[in-house]
């Protein structure tokens, strides 16, 4: 080739060593292990009894299993460049209610129905999203209201109850242990659903085809469809995934309550961008992984366990979590523009 | 000349330097300009230009060095210290707002105002003013930004910039995205602020445009002030020679081709209100130039080619067999590739590695049953960093952070890596510098040489004349003429394209 073709250095690279990587991939639990020293310091100084217990441990996971499970189907619309699913509420609490209405056909009846409608509100939102190009934000939280009014107007503002409906006492025990199954009298079915989620997905956002375009239409969707890519469909596929998790998450809240109810779910699409959020994905798109949602859950759990050891009230929780939100998203703006990157 | 040597530069930096974590960007850089003067600042990415630029527009808080407008020394460490001493910059991206109006955009931060409303009448007569300082009368001041063609959009940036009654102005590339004779009409602007008396400092990569505008100029390399010279004091080859530090002995090579096995037929192609009636061939290993104004329709072309838009009406036949894609994942498989004009919007995703964007249109063939096989596409993008000579050769390295010339040719090492049998190039070498660009010529005629037909956009008239076998030229969407090599010179084009000589 070209005489011209000559090394020079490159003035604008930015150095990056092996241990910042390494520290970027692993903050997240190093946050999580901060957590559980400021417990055992707590605990070694007497202010909180009890926290560092196998059962306290397992408790932790176990109250934030649910949130875990539609954390982790929400990264994928977060992961496309899409922010969040705002509809994710009420269709925990619709897929639920539905469950517990075809409680009278069965169980296995019930499971169906709650995942056909959970699937129906996920291909919306695809159709919507992903080949309407409708504002993300706006649509689902449209969606939201608006499932909240179906709700509204066919249950009118009645609760169902399982043991009322079901056809069976055995339709109603099955019900009751999605949330309360617990292999080894310890871990909780929900647990395990988290865990076989977590492998599962991180398999499918990393190594698959999918997850691989899904990270391209996230960094840049228009490159994206310029190189191929049915945009279109990755995004759609990204909110189906999402209602399915919620679904998940409203079959087991329901089980828990032993109630279905319109305000099954209320909270949980903030409370999910939070754990996504902390976990490191950056809102823009085509950042993060599930490795660090997992790890965002955690965080959200160990605070959670530590502020009601310490007789937190409940708003002043929420309070907290909200403000850690807004730290935790400007300081991500504030270092990616120091950075110079273009998703800040 | 003898007069201005008595002048005071409007600027000058005195051993301007400024240090990046680990790298010096500019090291102890002198540099004027003179009122009534254009100064060319010239250096292959990389080489500086756009950090002294940075420093002039004051975005630097830890420069080195002094600075000097009309002889007093001042102090350019914020953008708005900059604006106070009469400094102006028009960047290469365009920083209007499309929606909003001409007239707000040229006022924007001083709109006229009448108690708490805008006077309107005003804003109107005094855009109107300004307009008219960049030629541009007949533009009404109430229009949006995004109803007015690109060159004009560039001229109401200037017109903006004047508002501010400047005494330096700063110009980065400012004809990167005009045809050849927008970019006439620029330069009578430019020469009629020169002879307002403003100093403007005009950075570019496109040398024959220097020779045209510029009084004197000034060439960086890695940093470093290499010379200052005045402009008819020096020749284009020892321009090249200041800035990659090495004498270019063939720029340009002319191949004669003699293929006739015809690849790719299409018949009256057409999508309305953009081409019409588009029929042309192209044969295995065919360099196919197609020239013409931007607007022309030839991007459109393009897109419909490979599906990225619906065709009206019209064939396209690949190797005897009719193509209907429906979309480019289809086109992509029956073997057509675009290599789209905008790297930074539509080629690459910034935001990701080199490697994901090598291997990005890709994915569907690496994979198998769904999985994506990471190691498979190693060989392919490991061979195209080294015959690209794509720097830094860290597969892992983020896109954003390499050169302008370096992006380019990752997205052009992204569109060999998918072996296709028409390849599409949108203005391959837009905006990089010379190097870069040797080597991106000489993988398209390795392509071609291989057997690929390659289809060139360009507006870059030496690169399309020394590159294509045969020239079509495109005008307001339709094919006017078909040039063979022998008749293609950069003069019989650029008449043609205008609808000359046809």
């Amino acid at each position: 080739m070209s005489e011209l073709e000559q090394k020079k250095t490159d003035l604008r690279s930015v150095s990056q060593t092996w241990f910042s990587k390494k520290l970027n991939v692993a903050g997240i639990y190093g946050i999580v292990a901060l957590f559980i020293l400021l417990g055992i310091f707590l605990q070694l100084l007497g202010v909180i009894n009890n926290f560092m217990t196998t059962s306290n441990m397992l408790n932790i996971v176990d109250a934030v299993s649910m949130l875990g499970i539609v954390a982790l189907g929400l990264a994928f619309v977060t992961y496309s460049g899409h922010f969040a699913d705002l509809s994710i509420p009420t269709t925990m609490a619709l897929t639920g209610i539905v469950a517990v209405q075809m409680l009278q056909f069965g169980f296995f009846a019930a499971i169906v129905s709650a995942f056909i409608v959970g699937t129906i509100i996920g291909l919306i939102n695809a159709f919507a999203i992903g080949k309407l190009k409708v504002n993300p934000v706006i649509w689902t939280l449209a969606l939201n209201y608006m499932t909240l009014g179906v709700i509204r107007v066919i249950w009118a503002n009645k609760q169902i109850y399982p043991d009322m409906i079901a056809s069976s006492e055995r339709a109603v025990e099955l019900f009751d242990n999605i949330y309360r199954l617990r292999f080894f009298n310890k871990i909780a079915f929900p647990m395990i659903m988290l865990i076989v989620l977590f492998f599962l997905f991180h398999f499918v956002m990393s190594k698959s085809k999918f997850g691989i375009q899904l990270k391209i239409t996230g960094a840049a969707k228009k490159s994206a469809e310029y190189s191929g890519i049915n945009v279109e469909r990755v995004i759609g596929a990204a909110f189906v995934i999402s209602a399915l998790t919620a679904t998940l998450g409203g079959l087991t809240i329901t089980s828990l309550s032993r109630v279905g109810a319109w305000y099954n779910g209320a909270g949980y699409d903030f409370k999910a961008v939070t754990a996504i959020v902390i976990g490191g994905m950056t809102l823009a798109g085509g950042r993060g992984s599930i490795i660090g949602v997992l790890g965002g859950v955690l965080v959200i759990g160990l605070m959670n366990n530590l502020m009601t050891l310490l007789g937190v009230g409940t708003f002043s929780q929420d309070m907290i979590r909200g403000i850690i939100f807004i730290i935790v998203v400007g300081i991500n703006a504030k270092t990616l523009r120091t950075m110079g990157r273009d998703d800040a | 000349m003898s007069e201005r040597d008595v002048d005071k530069p409007a600027f000058e930096m005195r051993q301007v330097s400024k240090v990046y974590p680990g790298t010096i960007a500019v090291d102890k850089v002198d540099f004027d300009v003179f009122p009534g003067e254009v100064h060319a600042l010239i250096g292959e990415n990389g080489a500086g230009k756009t950090t002294l630029m940075s420093i002039i527009s004051g975005s630097f808080d830890d420069y080195t060095g002094d600075i000097f407008i009309n002889g007093n020394k001042v102090s350019l460490r914020s953008p708005a210290q900059a604006k106070k001493n009469g400094i102006e910059m028009i960047y290469q991206d365009l920083s209007l707002a499309l929606p909003i109006s001409v007239a707000e955009n040229v006022l924007v931060g001083r709109l006229p105002r009448k108690g708490i409303f805008i006077d309107k009448e005003k804003m109107v007569s005094e855009t109107f003013d300004n307009l008219s300082k960049v030629g541009l009368e007949h533009i009404d001041p109430m229009i949006p930004i995004e109803d007015i063609s690109q060159h004009e959009a560039q001229l109401v940036e200037i017109a903006k910039a004047m508002g501010n009654n400047p005494s330096i102005l700063v110009m980065d590339e400012p004809t990167s995205a005009l045809s050849q004779e927008e970019v006439e009409r620029l330069f009578d602007i430019i020469d009629s602020l020169r002879k307002m008396g403003l100093a403007i400092v005009y950075i570019s990569h496109h040398l024959p445009e220097i020779f045209k505008i510029a009084d004197r100029v000034t060439v960086l390399r890695d940093g470093h002030r290499i010379d200052t010279k005045k402009i008819n004091d020096v020749t284009q080859e020892e321009l090249v020679q200041m800035m990659v530090g090495k004498s270019v002995t063939e720029f340009y090579r002319h191949d004669i081709f003699s293929g006739e096995k015809v690849r790719l037929k299409v018949e009256k192609l057409t999508r309305y209100g953009f081409f019409h009636d588009v029929s042309f061939h192209a044969c295995e290993g065919e360099i196919l130039g197609i020239g013409g104004l931007s607007g022309a329709g030839r991007s459109e072309l393009a897109r419909v080619l490979v599906a990225l838009d619906k065709r009206d009406k019209g064939r396209i036949v690949l190797d005897g067999k009719e193509i209907k894609s429906r979309n480019m994942a289809q086109a992509l498989d029956e073997g057509f590739a675009y290599l789209s004009e905008n790297r930074k919007t539509e080629g690459l995703a910034t935001r990701l590695s080199i490697r994901d964007n090598i291997l990005s249109a890709l994915v569907p063939r690496l994979s198998k049953n769904g999985v994506y096989d990471k190691e498979k596409g190693d060989p392919v993008l490991m061979k195209l960093i080294e015959e690209l000579s794509i720097y830094p050769p860290d597969p892992n390295r983020e896109v954003s952070n390499l050169s302008g010339g370096n992006q380019q040719k990752v997205l052009m090492a992204k569109w060999i890596a998918v072996e296709p049998k028409v390849l599409i190039l949108d203005e391959p070498t837009r905006g990089v510098d010379i190097g870069a660009k040797v080597i991106i010529h000489n993988a398209i005629e390795a392509l071609a040489k291989e057997g690929r037909t390659i289809i060139l956009i360009s507006s870059d008239l030496p690169e399309l004349v020394s590159l294509s076998h045969r020239v079509m030229i495109m005008r307001q969407g339709h094919f006017i003429k078909e040039m063979q090599k022998a008749e293609c010179t950069e003069e019989s084009v650029l008449l043609a394209a205008n609808g000359e000589g046809v």
